[in-house]
């Protein structure tokens, strides 16, 4: 589902100093020709070094994403919902895997990974600290936070990272079901009764300012992204892919009678970009770092889970394994 | 803690909540390599890679990890640690301009299995086998044997008895792939409904 809002570490551009310019020019010319870089040719070290934590964060926000919608499998509201929403947990844990083994390639092992995340270490998508009170709240995530993530995902697909962009293939063309299927079952509430509208727009009420937040901080305040993009790291700014998430999604709501809860929200029709109130990116920092409604209970479902399962890795576990980084 | 997931509630205590033990060397296992037969006819494909303690489990988790969502008709997994991997090339050189002719040694040949990779940015794809009593002859078996006219990036061999298969009567895991509508999504069309409801709305 879920690669949106990646934040970077601060680039110190003269660590690019210590390459050796030949092979570095080498290694743009192949980028600017739209070729992939695999995991045996040469890259620097910053290259390697965010294509790291930009898939490492994508693939915990798999992993933590799971949760919040995960709640809904016991009381989704029938049995064709239940199986398909947990269908859809299961894919998000599945990508996960995929997103892990394509961080491997650069020689981050995925021990090292886990360890990171419940940690607290690693960071993963902000949205994902936030409660799912209602159903309408997990219907929500599967429309429109998945709707985000195909925006994000499908731009990095075009990136220059062959094992991200083979795993980011098979992720998006997953993640059609979980679109379609989030629209559906917000269709069902909003042509329902008036409770289940209502139901929905309290859920759009509480989602909409972590939705704003999901593609990252405001280029005017995000840094390092010129490099990142030269590099094919990042495929599109963060303001444009939440421009193109706004362009795309804006008339689906507001086409079924919902209220967006921002007043300043609309289309300046000369620039062709959205406008809106911006978001409290203070909140988006406290919350990153920490201080959100449920990080502490999603670090502590993953730290207890890896607890309890640790029994079984350890009697599955012979003594000839071992570990080689994944090939491709 | 106090959820809005019952189960999450019931989740019993372990260990000190917050403290987390960083996770030890090969706790995760090793990793397997995955190929997939998306249809009959069609060559086997790298997909990806899975974590596993044996290579039964390896195949396994394969099968959950790549072949749940789409046509399948068979899939293999082989230890990492048996892909034997020529150089990378590029541009228009092709790898075979660096493998060369195995001196004669003795001993009995073995199955090879034999993956190209002729595009870069794509998965390598199976082309055949070839009979070798090393890795490297193997190499040089497969440049004899199966080049064509067409630039190949990168090689790889792995031992055919290295490779866990699907057996014949494992086939029918993925027959019931196609009657899986809930995960297609096309599934989930909701047009008739929202017409009604905006033609009703406009009225």
């Amino acid at each position: 589902m879920y690669g949106g809002g990646n934040t970077f570490e601060g680039i110190k551009t003269d660590s690019l100093a210590q390459e050796d310019p030949e092979k570095l020019a080498e290694f743009e010319a192949r980028i600017e020709r739209g070729e992939k870089i695999e995991p045996t040719d040469w890259m620097p070290q910053l290259y390697r070094k965010q294509l790291i934590r930009m898939i490492e964060q994508h693939a915990h926000s798999e992993i933590i994403g799971a949760l919040p919608e995960g709640t809904w499998i016991t009381r989704a509201p029938g049995f064709k919902r239940k199986l398909a929403l947990m269908a859809k947990v299961q894919d998000e844990v599945g990508h996960a895997q995929l997103l892990y083994s394509a961080a491997e390639t650069l020689g981050k092992s995925r021990e090292q990974m886990i360890t990171d995340l419940i940690t607290g270490k690693s960071k993963y998508s902000n949205i994902f600290n936030y409660p799912a009170f209602t159903w309408a709240d997990s219907c929500f995530i599967s429309w429109l936070v998945d709707a985000g993530a195909i925006v994000n995902q499908l731009a990095n697909a075009k990136g220059s990272y062959g094992p991200y962009c083979r795993a980011l293939e098979r992720i998006c063309a997953e993640e059609s079901f979980h679109l379609k299927y989030g629209h559906h079952c917000v269709i069902y509430l909003a042509t329902g009764t008036q409770k289940q509208r209502d139901m929905f727009q309290e859920a759009l009420n509480r989602w909409w300012a972590p939705m704003m937040h999901f593609f990252g901080p405001s280029d005017k305040i995000s840094a390092h992204t010129e490099v990142l993009m030269k590099w094919k790291v990042k495929m599109a700014t963060n303001d444009d892919m939440r421009n193109q998430f706004l362009d795309m999604y804006v008339p689906k709501i507001r086409e079924l009678g919902f209220i967006i809860p921002d007043p300043k929200l609309k289309k300046n029709q000369e620039t062709g970009r959205w406008e809106y109130t911006e978001p409290d990116w203070e909140e988006f920092k406290r919350v990153i770092n920490g201080d959100g409604p449920c990080n502490k209970e999603r670090l502590e479902v993953r730290r207890i889970a890896e607890e309890r399962g640790r029994w079984v890795r350890e009697a599955l576990k012979t003594p000839r394994t071992a570990y080689v980084t994944p090939l491709a | 803690m106090n959820s809005l997931d019952p189960r999450v509630n019931r989740l019993p205590s372990v260990g000190q909540p917050g403290q987390a033990e960083p996770k030890a060397p090969l706790d995760q296992f090793g990793t397997f390599e995955v190929f997939v037969q998306p249809k009959e006819g069609k060559p086997f494909q790298h997909e990806g890679a899975v974590h596993a303690p044996n290579l039964e489990m390896a195949f396994v988790l394969a099968k959950e990890a790549f072949t749940r969502r789409f046509q399948c008709v068979s899939l293999y997994v082989a230890d990492t640690r048996h892909v034997f991997v020529s150089p990378m090339t590029e541009g228009n050189i092709t790898v075979f301009d660096f493998i060369h002719d195995t001196p004669e040694q003795p001993g009995a040949k073995l199955s090879y299995e034999i993956f190209m990779l002729s595009k870069r940015g794509k998965q390598h794809v199976h082309v055949g086998s070839v009979m070798a009593r090393t890795p490297n002859e193997a190499m040089s078996e497969a440049k004899r044997e199966l080049q064509t006219d067409k630039v190949v990036y990168n090689i790889w061999a792995i031992r055919t008895d290295d490779i866990r298969f699907t057996k014949p009567e494992e086939q029918e895991l993925w027959m019931t792939l196609p009657e899986k509508k809930f995960r297609d999504a096309s599934n989930y069309k909701g047009g008739d409904k929202l017409k009604e409801f905006l033609e009703r709305s406009q009225s």
